[in-house]
């Protein structure tokens, strides 16, 4: 283990604090930790390198770096817009398969041979239609987020929306995969309509848990003081 | 200075000391200082979320390079940056204008070209 990592060591014991009291996707909290780790440790260096025993040289640099409560809530609203991105993504990627299912399952009168009973047919279009609602939410809530966010100030509410938004497309592709299980077992081409109801089920699997996590990321989320946002 | 009143110019700040070259955390922590000649109050860990949202916003972009021996996230101004920068310098003359106007009446600004 690097020495700088030992137990006992008050930037290990820092990192610790904040990484507890953050959450976000893990790849972007890691990166964050990681690199504030890394400040820490070439702040004490150079404390060092100045002549400083090495206890003070890092007591000094954590001292300067500000306490975790200083710092959680603007690391909390940054993850707090990833994940909400990260949910809104997903929400992009996966609603086409919705679309997909109710073009499968086309409605009477379309001119083309539905595959499933009326009753599926009806509710593959709903379902379809709010899933297709809910990525378009996604996708500006992605733009609003980006760069956009240099023009434009960041709804405080957003991240929220967004989740509740994966939440509803979520249960939309529950559901449907409910409704195409039963009717792959009145389907003549069934193979087909269970090939779609995997996708949504794989779609639901991929939504869920990224809308439950940026419900709670968006609970943490503390208004930003108006002084500190350019564009953000 | 107090760490409040650097908090509302710390994107310019940090956009700044980014101007020449690609810069990772704690470099551009003691850019910023030596800039200043040490006067500036930073809480040195407020970069790192304001270098995320840099970057989230376009501003910014971001790789891990191998500084000495070890591996840094390092930060670049893109263009979008460039022009941000430039913005908040043009901000900030006019707000220093507009402040010295009150605090000296008698000296008078020199107009805007």
């Amino acid at each position: 283990m690097n020495a700088s990592r030992r137990a006992g060591d008050p930037i290990e014991e820092y990192v610790a604090e904040l990484t507890g009291v953050l959450h976000g996707p893990s790849r972007t909290k890691a990166r964050m930790i990681e690199e504030m780790r890394d400040g820490l440790a070439d702040t004490a260096a150079a404390y060092r390198e100045d002549g400083l025993p090495h206890d003070h040289a890092v007591r000094r640099a954590v001292e300067e770096f500000g306490t975790p409560e200083e710092l959680a809530p603007a690391c909390q609203r940054e993850l707090t817009v990833a994940q909400a991105r990260h949910t809104a993504r997903t929400v992009v990627l996966t609603a086409p398969f919705l679309v997909a299912c109710w073009y499968l399952l086309l409605p009477a009168g379309s001119g083309v041979e539905p595959l499933g009973p009326r009753t599926v047919q009806l509710l593959a279009v709903h379902l379809a239609g709010v899933a297709g609602v809910a990525a378009l939410f996604a996708a500006a809530a992605l733009a609003a987020t980006g760069g956009l966010a240099r023009r434009l100030p960041l709804p405080h509410r957003l991240p929220l929306a967004v989740a509740w938004a994966g939440t509803t497309a979520s249960v939309a592709m529950a559901l449907a995969t409910l409704a195409l299980a039963v009717a792959s077992l009145m389907a003549a081409d069934w193979p087909l309509v269970a090939l779609a109801g995997a996708l949504a089920a794989a779609s639901h699997a991929l939504t869920a848990p990224s809308a439950r996590a940026g419900r709670r990321c968006a609970l943490l989320l503390t208004p930003q003081p108006v002084a500190t946002r350019v564009g953000g | 200075m107090r760490a409040d009143a650097v908090r509302g110019h710390l994107d310019g700040l940090l956009l700044a000391v980014l101007e020449q070259g690609p810069l990772h955390g704690y470099a551009i922590i003691a850019a910023v200082q030596q800039r200043s000649g040490g006067v500036l109050d930073l809480r040195t860990g407020t970069i790192y979320p304001a270098l995320n949202r840099l970057e989230r916003l376009g501003l910014l972009t971001s790789s891990w390079d191998a500084v000495g021996e070890r591996r840094r996230r390092c930060y670049a101004l893109t263009d979008a940056g460039r022009s941000s920068l430039a913005g908040e310098r043009a901000a900030w003359r006019e707000f220093t204008t507009a402040i010295g106007s009150v605090l000296n009446p008698g000296v008078q600004p020199r107009p805007a070209t």
